[in-house]
């Protein structure tokens, strides 16, 4: 592999787990910003109209909802009604002189005064009527015609106020639309933009999800023998150190005289060889053994191994199928099909005792190869 | 009738004199309680707590208005001396404590009730600018905060607690 090529697959395997994370809680965020954006609008608004609407209807129906001008009217036209009811005069004198004195006290207002201009004339009009009452200078019917002045002025201070209010109530209306049209255009941006937000967020998700898939799809490779599809030397020390502490065994496999088969069939032969000794060597381990090649005409075998008996008859397995599969080998020295030479031994997995059990097995192979080939052995 | 009878001796004359200056008394009060009528009714204000019914003087009320304070009334649009009394301090001397709810009772038919007087900012207003309060200023009693923050003045509903032309004072226990 040329540094070039190892350049584009350390960038292609290498995840970018920090931009990619950053961009999805980002976007995750806009989006659950935007809904609770929404939530507040929605609050606000609805907390705004409460009070506009407390303020200018709480009180309808009860005394203090009425106007100041309208209950100050009612008493001067309750001191008439006395003045010109049948009783005796002092008893009428006293009522009228009590309602317009209540009448007084709830029309002498500051704001009358500022923005009516009957309103002072009519104060000094019902000043001057109890001063007349009080010292009984005026019969009942001109007091009566005295408080038709202050009455119209009352009057047209509760039409005006009515008008004030009937202004506010439509202002009110115009403003509550306003804000529901307000609401509802916001309402409909945040939420599209919630939405928005929440699709790159999906996005992201997929394109992390992906790449994710991507990365453990070159790691998988990165641990796979391409020519035979088994593993490599990398996923045997990675199977190892997964079952750590347990009883393993570990075949060594050497195709015996490869070179010269390749010499004699060619490289593309030598490698369909590879290929079909790995399915042979395969079957032969019932599948219960993961198998891995290690470079050139060697393999590996891992299993579970409870005792050394086992790993003899995997050994001896192997060697036999092989045998049956009668490979044709025309450079063979001893005038033999394709053979294998077997070594093995069992050890409980951890990193150092591999090393170890990697030598003893390879130690059992090259007595295998001195003793002449085509066979196992297994150190105890 | 004759000469002796005509006269009166010192002692009649005296005892004529003091029955005159009698009947002339008994006029003069007759003529005032039906000229003020209203005046004398709101003079007084009634206190009701359970079955205890009290009629205090408004004029009772003037002599134990301790506390002057100048104040913009809002509904008069300018600043007023205003005098009277701690209402907390009021209601714990005649009730002995601060009652939960009060339902006040005023000259023009306006009822209300109101709660939450443990607070040393609501005065019973007597007098105004030295002068006693009478209907035509909403008196002769009126309730009202000495210190309201900084609502607006021009909205009147802000003052709406405010309680004129007192009455009546009942407890709700």
């Amino acid at each position: 592999m040329t540094s070039k090529a190892k350049q584009v697959e350390s960038h292609a395997v290498r995840p970018r787990p920090l931009v990619r994370q950053y961009r999805y809680i980002t976007w995750l965020s806009l989006s659950l910003m935007s809904f609770l954006a929404l939530m507040v609008l929605i609050i606000y608004e609805s907390r705004w109209v409460y009070p506009e609407i407390q303020a200018y209807f709480s009180q309808t129906g009860n005394l203090s909802g009425q106007q100041l001008a309208t209950r100050s009217r009612m008493y001067l036209q309750n001191a008439q009604a006395e003045l010109l009811t049948d009783q005796p005069e002092q008893a009428a004198f006293d009522a009228a002189f009590m309602n317009i004195e209540l009448a007084y006290g709830l029309s002498d207002m500051h704001i009358y005064r500022r923005e009516y201009e009957c309103s002072e004339p009519s104060l000094a009009v019902l000043n001057r009527l109890l001063t007349w009452l009080e010292v009984r200078e005026i019969d009942r019917v001109n007091a009566v015609g005295e408080l038709f002045t202050p009455i119209q002025c009352l009057s047209h201070i509760e039409m005006d106020q009515l008008d004030q209010r009937g202004a506010a109530i439509n202002y009110f209306s115009e403003s509550t639309r306003q804000h529901n049209q307000m609401l509802t255009y916001s309402s409909l941006l945040i939420f599209v933009l919630g939405l928005a937000f929440w699709g790159l967020h999906e996005r992201q998700l997929h394109r992390t999800d992906r790449a994710t898939r991507e990365t453990l799809e070159w790691m998988q490779r990165a641990m796979r023998d391409p020519l035979t599809g088994v593993g490599n030397r990398s996923a045997l020390l990675q199977d190892v150190l997964a079952n750590q502490h347990q009883s393993l065994g570990l075949i060594l496999v050497d195709i015996d005289f490869f070179k010269q088969y390749n010499d004699a069939y060619g490289h593309p032969q030598g490698d369909t060889l590879l290929h079909q000794l790995a399915t042979i060597i395969g079957q032969a381990l019932n599948h219960d053994a993961q198998l891995y090649r290690l470079g050139g005409d060697e393999f590996a075998a891992l299993l579970h191994c409870p005792d050394s008996e086992t790993l003899k008859r995997y050994c001896r397995q192997i060697i036999e199928g092989v045998r049956e599969a009668n490979f044709a080998h025309a450079a063979h020295p001893d005038k033999k099909g394709v053979t294998l030479s077997v070594g093995g031994c069992c050890f409980v997995a951890n990193e150092h005792t591999f090393t170890l059990a990697y030598e003893a097995a390879d130690k059992a192979l090259y007595q295998v190869k001195t003793a002449g080939r085509d066979g196992w052995q297994v150190t105890e | 009738m004759n000469a002796v009878a005509l006269q009166r001796s010192p002692r009649v004359r005296a005892r004529r004199l003091l029955l005159l200056v009698q009947v002339l008394l008994v006029q003069v009060l007759i003529a005032t309680s039906f000229a003020l009528p209203v005046a004398a009714n709101a003079h007084t204000l009634e206190l009701i707590n359970g079955d205890v019914t009290q009629q205090i003087p408004v004029s009772d009320l003037h002599a134990i208005s301790d506390t002057t304070f100048t104040l913009y009334d809002p509904y008069q649009g300018r600043e007023v001396e205003m005098q009277g009394v701690v209402f907390q301090a009021f209601l714990i001397d005649q009730f002995g404590e601060i009652p939960p709810a009060l339902h006040f009772t005023a000259w023009d038919d306006y009822e209300v009730t109101l709660s939450n007087w443990d607070d040393p900012n609501w005065y019973l207003i007597t007098l105004e600018d030295g002068e006693p309060l009478s209907l035509r200023q909403r008196g002769p009693i009126r309730l009202v905060e000495r210190d309201y923050g900084n609502r607006d003045v021009e909205n009147l509903r802000e003052f709406n607690d405010w309680v004129w032309m007192i009455r009546r004072i009942e407890v709700k226990w």
